[in-house]
């Protein structure tokens, strides 16, 4: 990509040198093309009859006209005239006019170079504006081309002020938004920058019109603000000014500007959404990076944990039975294993939540099904404490990831069975509340010490639990996933004894469940 | 019954096939022990197993594959060793045609008993129509419920879903395949229907509904009964 920097506004272009010289030189021009025919035509006065010799003053006020211009044209028919009247026309070497016939010579030579002066300034200036024309557009052509390469919105901007320099002579700075709603201009090395009035530029970009306010700016201010309408939205705006500081308004040339400033436009927005593909798809590499990170480290972990449990159970098992002592070393192996097991499961789970990689799978279903699945899957570790369930035979459906609410219950119901004393009860409450299915879980232990809200953050933990296991992931794991359904979660001491844990999920509007078409019932009687 | 029932476990880590096959060994099964898939796939055909015990992480492939290959020629039971916590991978081995599975770390107690019972439904050739769990009695040939001697009142859709629960006693069922069974197949995406009529069975036939005992559920996957 070249940029021509610098340079100054293009230069009018003209055709021919000699139209392009000062006016004195083309008039002495004129001067010595008619002396020239004056003097060619001077040996042939005897045998040419004048009207004959008028016909070359004739060609050289035409060639004057064609080459020089009109001013010229204007002297040389004039001095042709004075010529041709003086050396040719008889009497000789005088101005006397002895014919009257001459005065239509006079006439004409005059028309002609009027006329052709003045169709040749007319030619010259069209041919001159078309060709100054083709070049602008030809800039034009180019800036869109160094836009369609451009990558960064830095490059758009030095491409686009590079263009209204040369083709307009003007001074852009290009606003685009920040991500907190403010137009910040982008910064372009070695410009020296135009001070932009905030507001007016903002009216631009919010209406998507332009704003011009070229005889109220002040001296180093933009003078017209347009904004960048791509094809989705308007992605910023373009401040412009004359370069050399005046307040004119900007030639046209409101066309040119505006198909400067849509370029500019599309090539930010592509700019854009390039950037937006580039994200996706750095992002869908480390969630699948992170995901397979997980379940292999879940595999890796979980292997070992397997053997040991199981290798400890066949101990236990196994026949003739050990010695009692060590069958309890064999077990206390395989609870050690299994508690290490549930550690490894709430890390992984955290890992997860916390990476923001969960997505729920809610459905509706009753909330006694995963109260019921989360005993039986705890088992063993709740053998020491019944647990009493109580909640509405009739209670709404609730809409809920089965499995992250699964693993909020066997949280709560572990932690209940570890701070109370074994063989007292832990109670499992469901009712509805203001909108809200709320739970809660108690125990008959000694309660939360301390600040409770505490007890959800990350690593925290009561501080009369420090004696048993456990490193406070279990509240905080509870904690994301009821936020992650919209709920709540507190904790609190009963006043009859005892830690509480609830929580609340939404209840909203439950599908309905048609009753089934027959009434018929399978009876004894229709054996 | 067969008298020493052949198991073909599959298995990558030598230390689990140690302690599963000394547990089955003490059942009086015969253990066959492949380490990879291609020798799973190839004692599974040999040795006409009685059960196929399928861990489906393998360094070779994934187990899946043995199950829709074995699934070709033979309605075996597959057990299921899975260390991964993805729902939907258990759901896609029980969907072709796994029948129970075991998630990694499992007690040797919970593996017999599964074994048993899949064991069981595979000698179950002249199996009785009554089946008995708690104090609850299905007659499957005269469609007929009692619970403590006095009859149970079920709707049609109850009993369809009961009866084939009982019919693949110890299954894992999928809820897809159970809706399917039992609603038909427009009815696939209505898993809440499954949910509470599964409900309604607990309050009529569980002791304590909430702590089903016989109809449990598989969170995020199906529901099983367990006799």
């Amino acid at each position: 990509m070249s940029i021509e920097k610098g340079g100054g506004a293009l230069p009018p272009h003209k055709n021919g040198r000699l139209l392009a010289l000062p006016t004195w030189q083309r008039h002495l021009l004129a001067v010595c093309i008619c002396t020239v025919t004056a003097l060619l035509a001077t040996p042939m006065a005897g045998r040419l009859d004048p009207a004959n010799i008028v016909m070359l003053f004739l060609l050289a006020v035409l060639a004057v006209a064609v080459s020089l211009g009109l001013e010229p044209a204007l002297l040389a028919a004039f001095l042709s005239v004075g010529l041709f009247d003086f050396l040719f026309v008889p009497p000789r070497f005088s101005f006397e006019v002895n014919d009257g016939q001459y005065v239509v010579t006079f006439a004409v030579m005059l028309a002609v170079a009027i006329v052709t002066g003045r169709l040749t300034a007319g030619l010259r200036r069209r041919a001159d504006e078309s060709a100054t024309e083709a070049l602008r557009t030809g800039a034009l052509y180019e800036m869109a081309r160094d836009l369609s390469g451009a990558l960064m919105v830095e490059q758009i901007a030095e491409i686009t002020g590079s263009y209204l320099h040369r083709v307009l002579n003007a001074e852009a700075v290009l606003l685009l938004p920040d991500g907190k709603g403010n137009l910040k201009a982008v910064e372009v090395a070695g410009t020296k920058g135009l001070a932009v009035e905030p507001t007016l530029a903002f009216v631009a970009y919010e209406k998507g019109e332009p704003v011009e306010c070229s005889p109220l700016a002040a001296p180093g201010f933009a003078t017209l603000y347009l904004p960048l309408r791509a094809p989705m939205r308007v992605r910023g705006v373009l401040a412009v000014a004359p370069a050399d500081g005046s307040r004119r308004p900007l030639p046209d040339e409101h066309g040119r500007l505006q198909a400067a400033a849509s370029l500019a436009a599309i090539a930010i927005e592509r700019v854009h959404y390039v950037d937006v593909a580039q994200r996706t798809q750095v992002q869908m590499v480390s969630e699948r990076l992170r995901s397979s990170i997980l379940s292999a480290l879940s595999h890796d972990l979980r292997t070992p944990l397997t053997v040991l449990v199981g290798l400890a159970d066949s101990l236990a098992m196994s026949r003739p039975q050990l010695p009692d002592d060590e069958r309890e070393t064999a077990g206390a192996i395989r609870d050690q294993a299994e508690r290490l097991n549930g550690l490894v499961a709430n890390l992984l789970d955290m890992a997860r939540l916390h990476a923001g990689d969960v997505t729920l799978q809610k459905e509706w279903q009753p909330i006694e099904e995963v109260i019921g699945s989360s005993i039986k899957l705890l088992g063993r570790a709740l053998a020491e404490h019944p647990v009493k369930v109580s909640l509405a035979s009739d209670f709404p459906l609730v809409e809920f990831d089965a499995i992250l609410i699964e693993r909020v219950f066997c949280n709560l119901l572990e932690n209940a069975a570890k701070y109370s004393p074994p063989g007292t009860p832990i109670e499992i409450v469901v009712r509805a509340q203001a909108g809200n299915a709320e739970v809660s879980v108690s125990d008959s232990g000694d309660g939360f010490a301390g600040d409770t809200v505490a007890l959800f953050e990350m690593f925290a933990r009561g501080e009369h639990e420090s004696a048993k296991p456990g490193v406070g992931l279990g509240l905080a794991i509870c904690r994301a996933i009821v936020e992650a359904h919209g709920g709540t979660i507190s904790a609190a001491n009963r006043p009859q004894g005892g830690g509480s844990v609830t929580f609340t999920l939404p209840l909203g509007e439950p599908p309905t469940i048609e009753e089934e078409p027959i009434p018929g019932e399978m009876d004894a009687s229709h054996g | 019954m067969v008298e020493t029932p052949a198991v073909v476990l599959v298995e990558d880590e030598r230390q689990i096939r140690r302690f599963v096959r000394a547990a089955l060994e003490g059942e009086g099964c015969a253990v066959f022990e492949a380490g990879t898939l291609v020798e799973g796939v190839r004692e599974a055909a040999d040795r006409h197993p009685a059960l196929i015990i399928l861990d489906l992480g393998l360094p070779d492939g994934n187990g899946i594959d043995l199950i829709r290959d074995v699934r070709n020629w033979s309605d075996v039971p597959i057990l299921v060793l899975s260390a991964r916590v993805q729902e939907k991978d258990k759901i896609q081995a029980l969907d072709l045609g796994a029948d129970d599975y075991l998630t990694k770390p499992f007690g040797v107690g919970e593996l017999l008993a599964r074994t048993r019972a899949l064991l069981r439904r595979q000698g179950r050739a002249n199996a009785s129509p009554i089946v008995a769990f708690g104090d609850v009695e299905v007659d499957l040939s005269r469609r007929l419920v009692t619970r403590a001697g006095s009859p149970v009142h079920l709707t049609p859709i109850e009993y369809r879903l009961l009866s084939l629960l009982l019919a693949n006693a110890g299954k894992v069922m999928t809820q897809r395949h159970l809706l399917r069974e039992v609603w038909g197949g427009s009815s696939v995406e209505s898993n809440h229907y499954l949910r509470v009529y599964v409900g309604h069975l607990r309050q009529k036939l569980e002791d304590d509904p909430t702590q089903p005992k016989y109809l449990l559920t598989e969170t995020g996957v199906g529901y099983r009964f367990q006799p």
